[in-house]
Parts: C-alpha cells; sequence; structure tokens
C-alpha cells in the first residue's frame, strides 16, 4: 500500500476517535455540529480554493492524494474540524478554560490559534516530502520546506473564525438540527472571511517583499 | 443515562493527546527515515505544545493527590 494511502486512512481513523471523544466528553449537539460543520467548511472551502483560479491560491495535487470529492481530497473533510479540534482540547487543558461555558474563553481561542499555526508547520513542511498542494503563485516569506508562512497565518485564522461562529451557533435556543443547518450554511461567510484574512497577510508580505 | 453522567476513563479522556502524539511520532519518523533533517524543526511548535499539555495535567494530578 502506498504510504501516503495508508496516511490518509490512519487520519480518517483518528478522526473517528476524536469524534468519539467529543461524543462522550461534549455531548451530541457539540459533536454533530462541530463535525458535520467542519466537513461541510473543508469540502465546500478547498473546492471554492483549488477551482476558482481568480483567488490564484493552489490546488491539491493529484499524484498524492487518493480520495476525492470534487477537487478536494476526501481528507478535508475531516481535516479543519480534526485540527481545530486538537488546538480547542489542548488549548482548554492548557489554559484550564472552556470556550462553551466561557471560562477563560479569549484565551482558549488565542491558544488555539497559536495551536493551529504549529500544526501548520508540522503539517506543511511534511508537504515537501509528500507534495499536498501545487501552489499558483511565488510566495514572499517561507519557511521549513518552502512552505508559504502565509499558511501558519491561514491555519490561526481558521481557529479564529471557526471558534466563535460555532459558539453563537451553539448557544442559540433552538433544536439541534437546525443549529447544525445552521453552522453548515455560515460557511457562506466563513469562507469568504478567512479567504479575506489570508489576502491581508497577502499583501503585507508582499508589499514588504 | 446520558453518556456525559459519567466521568470518561483515562483512555476516553486523552484521546486528542493520543491522536496528535500519533501523528507527530509519523511525521517526525518518516522526516528522519527520507533524511529530511532540514524540516525536522518543524515538529519543534507542537512538541512544545504536547510537553505543555503533559506538564499541566501531572499537575493536576498532583495537585488532587495533596488536596
Amino acid at each position: 500500500m502506498d504510504l501516503f494511502l495508508a496516511l490518509e486512512l490512519i487520519a480518517l481513523a483518528l478522526s473517528g476517535l476524536l469524534i468519539w471523544h467529543s461524543a462522550r466528553t461534549r455531548g451530541a449537539a457539540f459533536t454533530c455540529m462541530f463535525f458535520i460543520g467542519g466537513a461541510f467548511l473543508g469540502l465546500v472551502r478547498e473546492n471554492v480554493v483549488a477551482q476558482i483560479a481568480a483567488l490564484n491560491l493552489y490546488s491539491y495535487n493529484p499524484a498524492t492524494f487518493h480520495l476525492w470529492v470534487g477537487a478536494a481530497p476526501l481528507i478535508l473533510m475531516v481535516f479543519w474540524s480534526y485540527t481545530i479540534y486538537l488546538a480547542l482540547t489542548f488549548s482548554e487543558v492548557i489554559a484550564a478554560g472552556n470556550l462553551i461555558s466561557g471560562r477563560r474563553r479569549v484565551w482558549v481561542i488565542l491558544l488555539a490559534m497559536l495551536f493551529m499555526a504549529s500544526y501548520a508547520c508540522l503539517n506543511e513542511a511534511f508537504s515537501s516530502i509528500y507534495p499536498m498542494v501545487l501552489w499558483k503563485f511565488k510566495p514572499a516569506l517561507t519557511i521549513w520546506g518552502g512552505t508559504p508562512a502565509m499558511v501558519l497565518w491561514g491555519y490561526a485564522g481558521m481557529a479564529l473564525i471557526f471558534l466563535p461562529a460555532l459558539l453563537v451557533i451553539f448557544k442559540l435556543r433552538i433544536r439541534t438540527i437546525y443549529r447544525v443547518m445552521i453552522f453548515c450554511a455560515s460557511v457562506i461567510v466563513m469562507i469568504p472571511l478567512h479567504l479575506l484574512w489570508i489576502a491581508i497577510f497577502r499583501l503585507v508580505t508582499s508589499a514588504i517583499g | 443515562m446520558n453518556s456525559r453522567d459519567k466521568t470518561p476513563n483515562f483512555f476516553i479522556r486523552e484521546i486528542p493527546f493520543i491522536v496528535l502524539l500519533v501523528f507527530w511520532v509519523i511525521y517526525a519518523g518518516i522526516e528522519i527515515i527520507r533524511s529530511r533533517l532540514d524540516i525536522l524543526a518543524s515538529i519543534i511548535p507542537t512538541g512544545l505544545f504536547i510537553i505543555a499539555y503533559v506538564v499541566v495535567r501531572l499537575a493536576a494530578k498532583e495537585q488532587k493527590g495533596r488536596g
């Protein structure tokens, strides 16, 4: 078996463990919102980025990924929720806070952003071994393995957008099914916000560079 | 009974830690096997989070033991 395919399958299995953890420790409503919304966000966002040439960002490498949904690898169905869930859990433990109850909420979100940037270092440097994306531009700033520094900023921004959106919709006093549907629909707002967040960094670094 | 009514056992409680650790070891291992020592430092930031998590958990356990 191809090693990268094995990694994709391991990531899917480990995501299943995270869903189980969430269901046992945070409840069904939170888990449905987080992971269904995260899957929706991942697949829609990555298809938009890969297919809209005007964004001039990247497309996914067909030589690396094996399982696809449109122009996005299947793994993107779990990738954002997988990384943000790790970021949230680690941040809550380290900051002794809780996103939902509000204890040290700002610290939890800031630490989650830092975690996401750290995870980006790990994941994106690794992609110089298995090229995951085909960049359409020459970045002004790069880190290990030629990863654009913009990616670290992008990961952090995803936590900054995803977690408050989840919190606001989770607190609505309506049935879980409606909260999940509203959270899924909110990708229409989250994706442009995230692309704007990235565009700001790109503008600033290209002006400096 | 709601599944959240019971305190989860050690394995369930530490699933996120185990998941990150597994991926961290896989990434580091492949980078070493492929002789990509130039990018090995990229594991440091998440490594610091892993260490911080363990320190906080151990400190909480010690405090609980004293209490």
